[in-house]
């Protein structure tokens, strides 16, 4: 069942279509990513789905109630922003019970109520020992869980995330990408996430929307997004590095650097298309080589291949090797829009 | 070749540039504050006369004499209570018109302009168009208020055609202080929006969308944010209020009989038009302790409220 139904939503400020005629269906209990380059619109979006902007024109349902016009307070949302937000000047129990002290006279609840919620809630997300502590005196993940549990206090019907992890280090976002999402499974909540770090978005996201330009460019799994992108957009925005891009007549074609291998590699070369590769400089990085060259026929357009460190193929500077690119890897695009069309209808002749 | 070198241009040079910049305030300070200064401590314990500008010490004296005027004791006292009268309705005041002039509304522009003139215009010039406003006799506001019925034979307020705004001593005080704050709440207000809008929007985003209304927003996220600012503007116009003398001078002259006469008049008067110029400073000194001691208190409170 959907929590969340935007249909037809648009936001213009003036000239600029921030968000550009958006319908969304939001599950319940599903952790649902949006991501798209800055710009794109994805945190209009979100701001509209919490009240914060009102849109040009469209509606937001929330548990089968039209909530276009409701205040914040009145739509059941919470949200997290980037910069936790948290109020500097109020201890951290103070911060969990405000949305509770805020909605009270609505939701007509007494003081030890309060108290047990907050705790519970800051037992749940392991910050019981720092009720009295004030924000600056707490770590960036330590201002997250406490940003989350005050959004999640009211137990909400649908938890936004505006990048929350952007502001930790590299180290502890891995850790905090891993307890957001445990936190949300165990406790069911449908939360909806805005990043433009995709790598976030595959490891976090039941289904990613990917947004570009004001509207949805494609929605599906994380691995239906990277294997079967809609559209050459959403085929190199994901992806590092991006996928390759080469012209043909009528039509663009596309495969992934890590698809683009040694010929004889290739488990069954017969289902695959050969490329005449001419090597130009080679990075290693570890657990891959990252090739820079290109093809035959393509000499304009760079083309990347990225080599496991496993493979013990040799790759001169200056070579020309046979390359291979399984047919299903290859990915084609409409000259003009730029959408995906099928091999046949591209008329690729290998 | 080596590194490309600064440091050829004289204004390269860190050392030259920062006391070129330091400069202008240095001598503001040494020569419009310092100086008087400390000129105002040699004649307290001087017995300079207009007549005899000899500087011989005399100790105390001054001050034990000053201290031991009953005049001067009651000036003291209007001083202190006009100053934290007046503060009590700047802040009010101030609070609500920083919260009305950060909404959006239209001809906001205009309202801002209209509304910093009373701190932008000149004091003594200000202070004249109140005197023609409390005059005794053709006071516009008793006019109006005698065409609404409320002054004059029957009247509600006085039987009298005039109110004597600045003549009778209740009112004379009133006037003072409303004046005063009329004078000093643009500036309070100016440093209070500067402290409203400089809240982060996430923060007041994030109380909207925790349920929180205009009030508790207000009173709970808005006000704690900006009360080490509040705090200086403040201090800020207590410091100018106590040591004014230009508004009681125009209007009233100290009068009737002592009631508005303030610290800076009195001062003004001894030693000025009285030629004591050796206990005029020791009166004035009188404030210094005080406001030093306010300052400090009052600076430690913001920096401690200050939440980083």
């Amino acid at each position: 069942m959907s929590v969340v139904q935007i249909s037809g939503l648009r936001k213009y400020f003036d000239a600029v279509h921030a968000v550009d005629g958006v319908d969304l269906d939001i599950d319940q209990g599903e952790f649902l990513v949006i991501l798209g380059p800055s710009g794109c619109g994805k945190t209009t979006l979100m701001r509209m789905i919490a009240g914060l902007e009102k849109p040009t024109a469209g509606s937001i349902h929330i548990d089968g109630a039209d909530v276009t016009e409701l205040p914040p307070r009145k739509r059941g949302v919470s949200m997290v922003f980037q910069s936790y937000a948290l109020y500097p000047h109020m201890s951290v129990y103070n911060n969990i019970a405000f949305p509770l002290k805020a909605q009270r006279r609505e939701k007509k609840f007494d003081k030890a109520t309060m108290r047990s919620k907050v705790e519970s809630i800051a037992k749940l997300l392991e910050i019981d020992e720092l009720l009295d502590r004030r924000p600056r005196q707490l770590s960036g993940g330590q201002r997250q869980r406490v940003a989350i549990a005050r959004a999640m206090v009211t137990q909400p019907a649908v938890l936004l995330l505006d990048e929350p992890l952007s502001n930790l280090d590299a180290k502890l976002r891995a850790n905090a990408r891993d307890e957001l999402k445990d936190f949300q499974r165990s406790s069911d909540i449908t939360a909806v996430f805005v990043t433009h770090d995709q790598i976030e978005a595959m490891g976090l996201g039941d289904r990613i929307v990917v947004m570009e330009k004001g509207k949805i460019q494609q929605i599906g799994s994380p691995q239906r997004i990277y294997d079967d992108p809609a559209n050459e957009f959403v085929a190199t925005f994901l992806g590092s590095p991006s996928m390759n891009i080469l012209r043909a007549e009528g039509y663009r074609f596309g495969f992934r650097p890590e698809h683009f291998l040694p010929k004889t590699l290739s488990d069954n070369p017969e289902n695959s298309v050969s490329f005449h590769y001419f090597v130009k400089r080679v990075e290693y990085l570890g657990s891959d080589r990252l090739v820079y060259g290109y093809v035959g026929g393509h000499e304009n357009e760079l083309t990347l291949a990225k080599v496991p460190s496993n493979v013990r193929v040799s790759l001169d500077i200056e070579g020309e090797y046979e390359f291979a690119v399984h047919y299903d890897d290859i990915k084609y695009f409409d000259e003009a829009s730029g959408e995906r069309i099928e091999a046949r209808v591209a008329g690729a002749a290998w | 070749m080596g590194p490309l070198r600064l440091g050829n241009f004289p204004l390269d040079n860190r050392r030259l540039i920062g006391a070129l910049f330091l400069t202008p305030a240095l001598l503001y300070i040494v020569l419009l504050v310092g100086f008087p200064f400390a000129l105002s401590i040699a004649f307290g314990f001087s017995d300079v006369t207009v007549g005899n500008t000899d500087l011989s010490f005399v100790g105390f004296r001054n001050f034990l004499a000053v201290w031991e005027n009953d005049i001067f004791r009651q000036v003291f006292e209007t001083t202190i209570r006009f100053t934290l009268i007046s503060q009590v309705f700047i802040l009010i005041f101030a609070n609500i018109l920083a919260v009305i002039f950060t909404q959006e509304f239209t001809g906001k522009w205009f309202a801002r302009f209209i509304f910093i003139l009373p701190w932008a215009t000149p004091v003594s010039l200000a202070m004249i168009g109140w005197l023609w406003m409390l005059d005794t006799k053709y006071s516009p506001i008793d006019y109006l208020l005698l065409q609404m019925g409320l002054l004059g034979r029957g009247g509600l307020l006085s039987d009298n055609r005039n109110l004597y705004w600045l003549a009778a001593p209740d009112l004379a005080q009133i006037s003072v202080i409303f004046v005063q704050v009329w004078r000093m709440t643009p500036l309070a207000t100016v440093i209070l929006m500067a402290g409203l809008s400089s809240i982060p929007t996430d923060i007041l985003d994030q109380a909207e969308v925790d349920g929180s209304r205009f009030m508790r927003t207000l009173l709970q996220i808005k006000l704690p944010l900006i009360l080490p600012i509040m705090v200086i503007a403040l201090l800020f116009s207590m410091i100018t209020m106590f040591g004014d003398m230009t508004v009681v001078y125009v209007l009233t002259r100290g009068g009737p009989v002592d009631y508005t006469r303030v610290l800076g008049l009195y001062s003004f008067q001894v030693g000025i038009e009285g030629g004591n110029l050796a206990q005029g400073a020791a009166i004035s000194l009188f404030a210094f302790p005080l406001l030093l001691a306010m300052a400090i208190f009052m600076l430690r409170t913001a920096s401690r409220a200050e939440v980083r």
